[in-house]
């Protein structure tokens, strides 16, 4: 198996595909037996982009898009203390770090939960709209963009576990009592819906506009 | 006219390259995009079956054990990972509950159970069919097991009631900590291109007819 090498070239021009799982390079020549190739070393099916990136990604980026709406509006956590309940949305959490001067903290769940969701949406549908127009500049920034949604969207499941922590810790029966709002099914919706659309969506797909 | 074993694509922006070697611990960055490719490291596979056989003695303690202990009004409770998602579960928020019980709970412990038996069969070189799906299995779970996410966010709740209560770290605590360094470190220790190329030969020497066999 030998393939004309040029410099400046992808592997898909040269007719070969990357293997998602295991990187190995596989020459397309071959007839794929039951329409897929398979990769001979890790067996993952293999095609040169992947499938229908562009319309799965913007399904999945849209509907986090208006799931985030619920998300911050109605209330993730309620407190009960000696009878009275208080209910208080993301962004009451936050402003309460801020107003008894714990900024660090109160910055780090903002960054997690507020303005990583919003990035991670916002950059998806900037990086989808060029691949759309086929805006050949800034791919290098645009790239960097993706790769750093991918690494960052985990990181909104904090207020979920902190939550979590919560509600089992502060649970002193009639005196003092945490549960979750309706607004943590939407915000888990929210982290789950913008981690598969990073998985789904193919970054090859900019560079080949 | 060069072999296809000779080239690399960069999976980011899939440009075509002549394979490099680096030295062990320098980075390969593609030239297009800048996308870390990859890093050689050291004794790879030795190291994740040390972590993650660390890990997997650590694990039952960090999520069973009580993490903090609540002294309040009198009254004293105590908390686990595994209560913290039955919380959840209780107040019938069943899809929080689920999602909570795979990021936190299950997906660390399949990761740190697959790469150890993966790291191991590589060891002793012993080929199954399933080696390979093992190791994918492993890759597609990188983003969904969050035990460090978690720590931040045990570390947020005692920021949160150190005002109201007086917290008492317990052993689940330590446990969980130990988890998260072995879960991480699992993670840097781990040389994909080598366990991958190293599965690949396992496989051709296992399906090659032993000469001095009969």
């Amino acid at each position: 198996m030998t393939t004309e090498f040029h410099s400046r070239q992808t592997a898909m021009a040269a007719g070969l595909m990357c293997c998602h799982d295991c990187g190995k390079l596989v020459t397309a020549d071959k007839t794929p037996e039951h329409g897929v190739l398979a990769c001979p070393r890790c067996d993952a099916s293999i095609h040169y982009r992947n499938i229908n990136a562009v319309p799965r990604t913007w399904a999945l980026i849209l509907t986090a898009a208006i799931l985030l709406f619920p998300a911050n509006l109605l209330p993730i956590m309620r407190v009960d203390f000696l009878g009275s309940q208080e209910h208080s949305t993301i962004m009451d959490g936050i402003l309460y770090f801020f107003h008894s001067g714990e900024y660090g903290i109160g910055l780090i769940i903002f960054i997690a939960s507020v303005l990583v969701p919003l990035f991670k949406i916002i950059g998806m549908i900037l990086i989808l709209l060029s691949i759309r127009f086929k805006w050949k500049t800034w791919l290098r920034h645009k790239t960097i963009i993706f790769r750093f949604i991918q690494f960052v969207g985990r990181w909104s499941m904090l207020d979920i576990f902190v939550i979590a922590l919560m509600s089992a810790l502060v649970d002193f029966g009639t005196f003092t009592s945490t549960q979750a709002g309706p607004a943590a099914t939407y915000f888990t919706a929210v982290v789950m819906c913008s981690m598969f659309a990073a998985m789904t969506f193919d970054p090859r797909l900019l560079w080949d506009a | 006219m060069i072999p296809s074993t000779a080239l690399t694509a960069c999976p980011v922006c899939d440009l075509l390259m002549q394979k490099v070697e680096a030295p062990a611990g320098k980075k390969v960055y593609c030239p297009r995009c800048n996308t870390p490719m990859y890093q050689q490291k050291t004794d790879s596979v030795t190291k994740v079956i040390a972590i993650t056989f660390s890990g997997l003695i650590a694990y039952t303690p960090a999520i069973f054990l009580p993490l903090l202990t609540l002294d309040a009004m009198g009254m004293s409770k105590s908390g686990s990972i595994f209560s913290a998602f039955l919380s959840f579960y209780h107040q019938k928020y069943f899809f929080v509950a689920v999602m909570v019980f795979l990021t936190s709970i299950f997906f660390p412990l399949f990761k740190l159970s697959l790469l150890f038996s993966v790291a191991l069969q590589i060891k002793l070189r012993i080929y199954s069919p399933s080696l390979p799906y093992l190791l994918r299995t492993a890759h597609h779970l990188d983003e969904w097991g969050m035990p460090e996410i978690y720590l931040i966010g045990v570390f947020v709740t005692i920021i949160k009631i150190s005002s109201m209560a007086t917290i008492h770290y317990d052993l689940g605590f330590f446990c969980f900590l130990f988890l998260v360094l072995t879960t991480i470190a699992s993670a840097s220790a781990l040389d994909s291109r080598t366990f991958w190329r190293d599965i690949e030969q396992i496989k051709t020497f296992s399906q090659e007819p032993l000469s001095h066999d009969n």
